[in-house]
């Protein structure tokens, strides 16, 4: 799905308020205020709680269109602009993705819009609402960077990973420093498979945020870490948080320039040990389950065979299934960015309704690729009182596999 | 955006009191701009109230808040094997109070029928915020009754001037069994015009959609391969049909179409394009990058579709004036119009035949826009009603005639036979503030002459 990048280029040029839209940029809007379909619509998880059209991709392509031609102005946007996931669910679904993208070169691309209009809010001095919560997140998590005596490998301190290698294990901060148990059982699985592999002593934060607010602090960043795993002799890089894996494939060449080595995600890696017969399970693991799709990873970077491949494979597990497709419309309710800290309650609310359809099914557990996802539903399911467990793949592969 | 009811009588009764004019609104994808204001005031946006009420499997209704959309309502029925059939192009996204507003065409429409048909009854709130019950008679799940006026009738296809729905009763049916779409090639649109006749004396029951693409539809969808799963050079014209039902009706239903389309010349496109396409039949590709100068230039168009009800004798006649007319626009503005070519689909509730929703969808580039071009366009579309009524039909199956160079046709033309003068006497009487929706289908003469 990586082909699927954007050709556009004036995401590039900033709004200036009382400055000229760039006309490729009115154009690019006025083609999906011109879509009478609309079918960006009921798939947006903002969407479908409140049901307020503002809150779309037709609703901020036509908000910028309408603003280009004087009515309104940007500041209108500071509140409207962050009811976004940056899930990519309405690009999937939109008529011109569907059928006009490869052709014209001209697929929807409402996350590229909805970042280029946060930061163009920051950057002239009119953050949008609640800037102040991203902005904390962003200068945490810089605050670690900085620090050259921070300690980011602190989760890996009894593993004896070495430093360098052929084949690199990303850990994202936020693994490294808050769900530390995804990069220990990766770890564990991975070296139980035979895989060698090495980590970074101190990568760069790696924040959706920062596309939000300053790209040109999350190019540096990504430039620290393409340069630290190109040095530490990195052909394959091992990517643990989908969220990671969506900015190295899609941002990263975007600003940086093409890899110079092939990042692969944690599930593909799996699948691939799991092929080669390596991947050897101890003990079932007896479980009615379902999966959820990662945004980034479903609508972003297409991976949805290889969890499903794995999950399958451990013995025991009973997989009830819901399509990919479907999953378009789900979503934990994090988000790509800061939308959980904006909107604490729709972003409850969303998460809440995803483990609700979870327990339709009459599963136990909601299996989940990712930790942000993790994260969210711990939250959800701890003010909810709902029955679904949330478990990340790698906690359930590790006990089938005697790792725990 | 009201949560229910309670909360529309209290927005429609301050408006009235005053004298603010009330606009509601559902998805606004209509095609007919019943859902933009003409004079400014609060639009009412119903889509909050999206529940589910009640489902009566034993009866087959359900009832529902307006702003719920039919791919919504429908995954909550399939567990159940209930459908509800109602199927526009804007299927994944428009929601039953709009549908209602607008008097909504299901592609469906000829074996399920269409919203009219499919509504059994609704709780409407008047322009003075009194609260009415309307349906067949006064039972609310009653589709035939014999009881009073048919005042249900009177709330859908209003287009917002007469009230706000806030809750329906449809019905439903089981859902089918067996789908059979199929896509035939012909040699020209009055081949595929014979055969539609010839497969609707056949009196399939299932037999629940026939779309006739004409000659230009068919090089449009050309224009470029991911619009269109590759055609023979040889398709000229085609036709889509679709089958509904139980299996074993179906499935003999499949055998007499194949033999009749093939005594009428037609040829069978493959199970690949008829699934694909049928499943994508949503997505008309009606896109702004499809647009085109004469030197075959991209130029970014707008999606206008004009649609027609007319009948199956005038369709040819209809499809001959209606290009003439356009492409006489589309060379005097180059770059400004172009011709996407037609579409005829079916028409009669329940029985495939007689009546077509014919259109004919333009591209015009808005962003180049003048007033020049404006005055134009708005003369192109009332000439294109003023052909649809001479065909003896209706300026429109689906969308409304209250767009700018329809209104005027409709009202003064189609309707001109008493229905224009009924209706502004009813707006009057119910809306004595002229607060709904002012200023759609000309209905403020009803306020300015003396109307009895």
């Amino acid at each position: 799905m990586t082909e699927q990048l954007s050709h556009k280029t004036f995401y590039g040029e900033a709004i200036e308020p009382g400055k000229p839209f760039s006309p490729a940029l009115v154009r690019d809007c006025y083609s999906v205020f011109a879509c009478r379909h609309k079918f960006c619509r009921e798939v947006c998880p903002v969407y479908q709680q409140g049901r307020n059209e503002a809150n779309t991709a037709y609703g901020f392509h036509t908000a910028i269109l309408v603003i280009s031609k004087g009515i309104g102005e940007l500041a209108d946007m500071r509140g409207t602009i962050t009811n976004c996931l940056e899930c990519g669910a309405c690009e999937l679904r939109c008529p011109n993705t569907l059928y006009g993208g490869d052709f014209y070169r001209a697929t929807t691309t409402n996350i590229d819009l909805v970042r280029k209009v946060r930061r163009d809010l920051v950057a002239a001095g009119i953050p949008f609402e609640g800037y102040e919560e991203v902005k904390s997140v962003v200068d945490t998590d810089v605050g670690y960077f900085d620090d050259a005596s921070e300690d980011i490998t602190r989760w890996a301190a009894d593993l004896d990973l070495p430093r360098s290698g052929e084949t690199m294990l990303f850990v994202d901060y936020f693994d490294a420093l808050q769900t530390t148990e995804v990069p220990r059982l990766a770890a564990k699985i991975l070296q139980a498979a035979g895989v060698s592999f090495g980590i970074l002593d101190h990568p760069a934060p790696s924040l959706g945020e920062l596309l939000d607010t300053d790209l040109e602090a999350f190019i540096r960043y990504a430039r620290h870490n393409v340069d630290e795993l190109k040095k530490a002799g990195a052909k394959r890089v091992i990517v643990l948080n989908p969220h990671d894996y969506s900015y190295l494939t899609r941002d990263y060449p975007a600003h940086v320039g093409e890899l110079p080595f092939e990042a692969v995600f944690i599930t593909d890696e799996l699948e691939r040990l799991l092929d080669e017969g390596k991947l050897n399970f101890q003990r079932e693991e007896k479980s009615r389950v379902s999966y959820h799709d990662p945004c980034t990873l479903n609508k972003i970077c297409g991976i949805t065979d290889s969890p499903r491949k794995v999950l399958a494979a451990i013995p025991g597990v009973e997989l009830v299934d819901v399509d990919p497709v479907t999953q378009w419309s789900y979503c934990c309710g994090n988000g790509n960015a800061s939308y959980r800290q904006i909107h604490p309650e729709t972003s409850y609310r969303i998460g809440a309704n995803r483990l609700r359809q979870a327990a339709d099914l009459g599963v136990e557990q909601l299996i989940v690729a990712c930790p942000r996802c993790k994260d969210q539903f711990t939250d959800v399911k701890a003010r909810s009182g709902s029955p679904i467990e949330p478990t990340h793949i790698l906690e359930l592969l590790a006990r089938a596999m005697g790792l725990d | 955006m009201p949560g229910s009811r309670d909360e529309v009588v209290e927005i429609v009764r301050i408006a009235n009191r005053h004298n603010i004019p009330i606009v509601p609104r559902a998805a606004g994808s209509g095609l007919a701009d019943g859902a933009v204001p003409l004079r400014r005031g609060i639009v009412v946006d119903i889509k909050r109230m999206c529940e589910i009420l009640e489902i009566d499997e034993e009866n087959m209704t359900v009832t529902v808040q307006p702003g719920i959309n039919m791919l919504e309502l429908n995954k909550v029925l399939a567990p159940l094997d209930l459908f509800y059939p109602d199927d526009p192009a804007s299927y994944p996204v428009s929601v039953i109070g709009g549908r209602i507003g607008a008097g909504g065409w299901s592609l469906l429409g000829a074996g399920y029928g269409h919203v009219p048909d499919l509504v059994i009854s609704m709780e409407v709130v008047l322009p003075t915020g009194e609260v009415i019950q309307v349906g067949g008679g006064g039972g609310k799940k009653i589709r035939k009754s014999s009881v009073g006026f048919r005042l249900k009738d009177l709330f859908i296809g209003h287009q917002g001037t007469l009230g706000i729905t806030t809750e329906a009763t449809l019905d439903l049916v089981p859902r089918p069994e067996a789908e059979f779409p199929a896509f035939f090639a012909y040699d020209s649109l009055a081949d595929a015009h014979r055969n539609a006749y010839q497969l609707s004396r056949t009196g399939l029951r299932t037999l629940s959609g026939m779309v006739m693409f004409d000659e230009r539809k068919v090089e449009f969808l050309r224009r470029d391969d991911e619009a269109w799963i590759p055609l023979p050079e040889d398709v000229r014209a085609a036709m889509a049909v679709v089958c509904y039902g139980a299996e074993v009706e179906v499935e003999a239903a499949k055998n007499r179409i194949f033999e009749v389309v093939e005594a009428g010349g037609g040829r069978y496109l493959g199970t690949e394009l008829s699934e694909g396409d049928w499943a994508a039949r949503h997505d008309r590709y009606h896109l702004s990058h499809h647009g085109r100068r004469s030197d075959g230039q991209v130029v970014p168009l707008s999606w206008h579709c004009e649609d027609a009800a007319i009948n199956h004798s005038a369709l040819l006649f209809v499809n001959k004036r209606w290009h003439e007319l356009v492409n006489s626009y589309v060379e005097r503005y180059d770059g400004m119009f172009d011709n996407w070519g037609m579409f005829m689909y079916v028409n009669n509730p329940f029985k495939p035949w007689g009546d077509y929703l014919t259109e004919i969808d333009i591209g015009i580039n808005e962003l180049d826009m003048t007033p020049e071009v404006w005055a134009a366009w708005i003369e192109l579309k009332s000439e294109i009603a003023k052909v649809a009524v001479e065909a003896g039909g209706s300026i429109s199956a689906c969308h409304g005639g209250t767009r700018e160079g329809d209104v005027e046709v409709a009202c003064r033309v189609e309707l001109a036979g008493g229905q224009f003068k009924l209706m502004k006497q009813i707006k009057r009487m119910l809306d004595p503030n002229n607060i709904m929706n002012p200023g759609k289908y000309l209905l403020d003469e009803a306020y300015e002459e003396e109307v009895k």
